[in-house]
């Protein structure tokens, strides 16, 4: 502790180029955090433990094809299934397209059980009601609070992929897990059917629920072996599977968010590296004076290193707290758009890791000049002037 | 007075390429303890050469050292780091102050290295900057003194460790007629005073006179020896 403000004084004998590099570590930092962090939550969908008993049927084609209604008829008598619903993306527009959310026609009825993990907290009188209203919805809270909707309200959707715009009527406003859970509209599958005649009998997939996860291999194998030979055939997946296959239209997302966070942290070792070198160049002659005084090699170099360390670690607060700032903004305004960042947020892990790649950036852009500082014999450097 | 420094046969040699450069020559010398004398000779003498062997910032190539009651070829770094830190203290030419530590924490710099408490350091660095009648700037960086403040500060640094031995290379060389005088006076003050061996290097005739001895050297080995008549 009492070489702590020998350190500190230190650090600040630049304070210009103290302070640009805590700024160009903070940034990177900032930017490995963020991106990081949108790997980890793009993954959190991919790789949901909630959905371990849930399977997405759908047309083997691709989602543009249907499959038949008459299909969850013969999946919900197997004997693995619990619940079964169809499911159609919608893709109605609230008023002006910025007001992007999802919004899906589903079967009103096992709605809450399909969902049971991401419904969390739901009036029944309520659900009841939206099952009795065909022209009605249900909205999770964040929605419901974004838009000052309360149940009555009427919400006019705007339809892209159907020729149909719906006036929907709130009849129950539910509570979910996480924030993207509270950002989706549920209405009737029967309304957009009654109301689109090609959507008649037809559905875009259906959300299976198995009475256990260890059913759900055997449970995709049998509904896709039943309809292999049929007119339209199916591809079951986990849903997390059929939400990784969503996540691939963004491209190799992990691929290209780990190589830039790679070349990020060469350049922050880098940008640490010259600043380090240049300020120990710069005291040759006083680590010569400081080890003609009594300071070991040893301590010069416990010194040198910690100054550094100190230096990326400062860099690195700064960028782990303007990641957590900045993830709040991202979550009110990409985060509405994409419903995958809804819940985006810097996981502890990613703290953990620039926190600990930042230590390591100073402790490995220090060392080199460090250790040719301190080799250097005390002579030769008290003649470095 | 028992030598405090025992040179036998030191030798010197630096290397450019393979060309070996013969500093000093098989040079034999004791100083007792107490004493106070000066290096001079021409430049490339070995003078300064000389007084890094003797204060254990370099390493002969042959002979032996014995200052301070240790045998310095015998110590490795760490132990020659820590036997400097106990018995020598430096005055340099630059003073060598850290420019981002005020004359108060320069002055603590090598009492950090020791076991004094926060208070006792405080004693310890109020009295020797008393010493050199600097306890009005003790807040000052040296960017903030003169020449010859940042010299006693330097001194004043050097003797809070309370070493038996002040090397000083060429102290008044950056400093003007008067400053350089008061550096010297206060020299000899800490030798008669204190009793602190002193050996420093100097080409000046005037900063020589101050030391009782001088050692000339020319090419590496001892010219002659001129003692300075009692006042």
């Amino acid at each position: 502790m009492k070489f702590l403000h020998l350190i500190l004084r230190s650090l600040l004998r630049s304070r210009r180029r103290t302070l640009l590099t805590i700024l160009s570590l903070g940034v990177s930092v900032f930017l490995v955090a963020t991106l990081q962090s949108i790997l980890g939550t793009l993954d959190g969908f991919a790789h949901n433990p909630d959905s371990a008993s849930r399977i997405a049927v759908r047309h083997k084609t691709s989602l543009a094809n249907f499959l038949p209604l008459r299909d969850g008829d013969w999946i919900r008598a197997q004997p693995e299934v619990a619940a079964v619903m169809p499911m159609q993306w919608f893709g109605g527009v609230y008023q002006d397209q910025r007001n992007f959310f999802a919004n899906f026609a589903v079967d009103p009825e096992p709605l809450a059980r399909i969902f049971k993990e991401e419904i969390v907290a739901y009036s029944e009188p309520q659900f009841r009601d939206f099952v009795r209203d065909r022209t009605g919805c249900v909205v999770g809270q964040g929605l419901a609070d974004k838009f000052g909707w309360k149940v009555g309200t009427v919400v006019p959707l705007q339809g892209t992929i159907f020729p149909f715009s719906p006036r929907l009527t709130i009849r129950g406003i539910f509570k979910g897990k996480r924030s993207s859970d509270e950002m989706v509209l549920y209405f009737q599958y029967k309304h957009l059917e009654e109301s689109v005649s090609w959507m008649q009998g037809r559905v875009g997939a259906f959300w299976v629920r198995a009475r256990a996860a260890d059913d759900v291999p055997r449970l995709i194998e049998r509904i896709d072996h039943h309809y292999r030979d049929d007119l339209e055939p199916t591809l079951s997946e986990t849903e997390n599977a059929f939400q990784l296959e969503f996540l691939k239209m963004l491209g190799d997302y992990a691929t290209m968010i780990q190589t830039i966070t790679a070349a990020v942290l060469v350049a922050i070792l880098i940008v640490t590296a010259s600043t380090m070198a240049m300020t120990i160049r710069e005291r040759t002659t006083e680590v010569a004076v400081f080890r003609a005084m009594g300071f070991t090699g040893r301590q010069m170099l416990g010194l040198l290193l910690a100054e550094g360390v100190l230096l990326a670690a400062l860099g690195g607060l700064l960028g782990i707290g303007l990641a957590v700032l900045a993830a709040g903004a991202l979550r009110g305004t990409i985060g509405v758009s994409i419903p995958w960042l809804n819940d985006f947020q810097v996981q502890r892990a990613t703290l953990l890791f620039c926190f600990q790649a930042t230590l390591a950036t100073g402790l490995l852009s220090t060392f080199i000049p460090a250790y040719q500082a301190v080799r250097r014999p005390i002579v030769e450097g008290l003649r470095a002037l | 007075m028992p030598p405090i420094i025992t040179c036998r046969a030191i030798a010197k040699s630096y290397f450019r390429g393979s060309l070996e450069v013969p500093v000093l020559q098989g040079l034999d010398l004791e100083i007792p303890q107490g004493g106070y004398y000066a290096l001079m000779g021409p430049s490339g003498s070995g003078k300064t050469t000389l007084l890094n062997l003797i204060a254990g910032i370099d390493r002969p190539t042959g002979g032996s050292l014995e200052v301070c009651g240790h045998a310095l070829n015998d110590l490795d770094d760490d132990d020659l780091a820590a036997w400097r830190a106990q018995h020598v203290g430096f005055i340099f030419q630059n003073y060598n102050l850290v420019p981002v530590l005020n004359a108060y924490e320069n002055v603590e710099l090598p009492l950090l290295l020791g076991s004094l408490g926060r208070r006792q350091r405080r004693e310890r660095v109020m009295e020797v900057l008393g010493m050199v009648n600097l306890l009005d700037r003790l807040h000052n960086y040296p960017r903030q003194l003169s020449g010859g403040q940042e010299q006693r500060v330097a001194i004043a640094r050097a003797i809070a460790g309370d070493p038996d031995l002040l090397v000083a290379d060429e102290p008044t060389g950056a400093l003007d007629a008067a400053n350089a005088e008061e550096v010297m006076a206060l020299l000899e003050r800490l030798n008669q005073d204190l009793g602190k061996t002193i050996l420093l290097v100097t080409h000046d005739p005037k900063a020589a006179h101050h030391a009782r001895v001088q050692i000339h050297l020319e090419k590496g080995v001892l010219d002659r020896t001129v003692e300075r008549n009692a006042p």
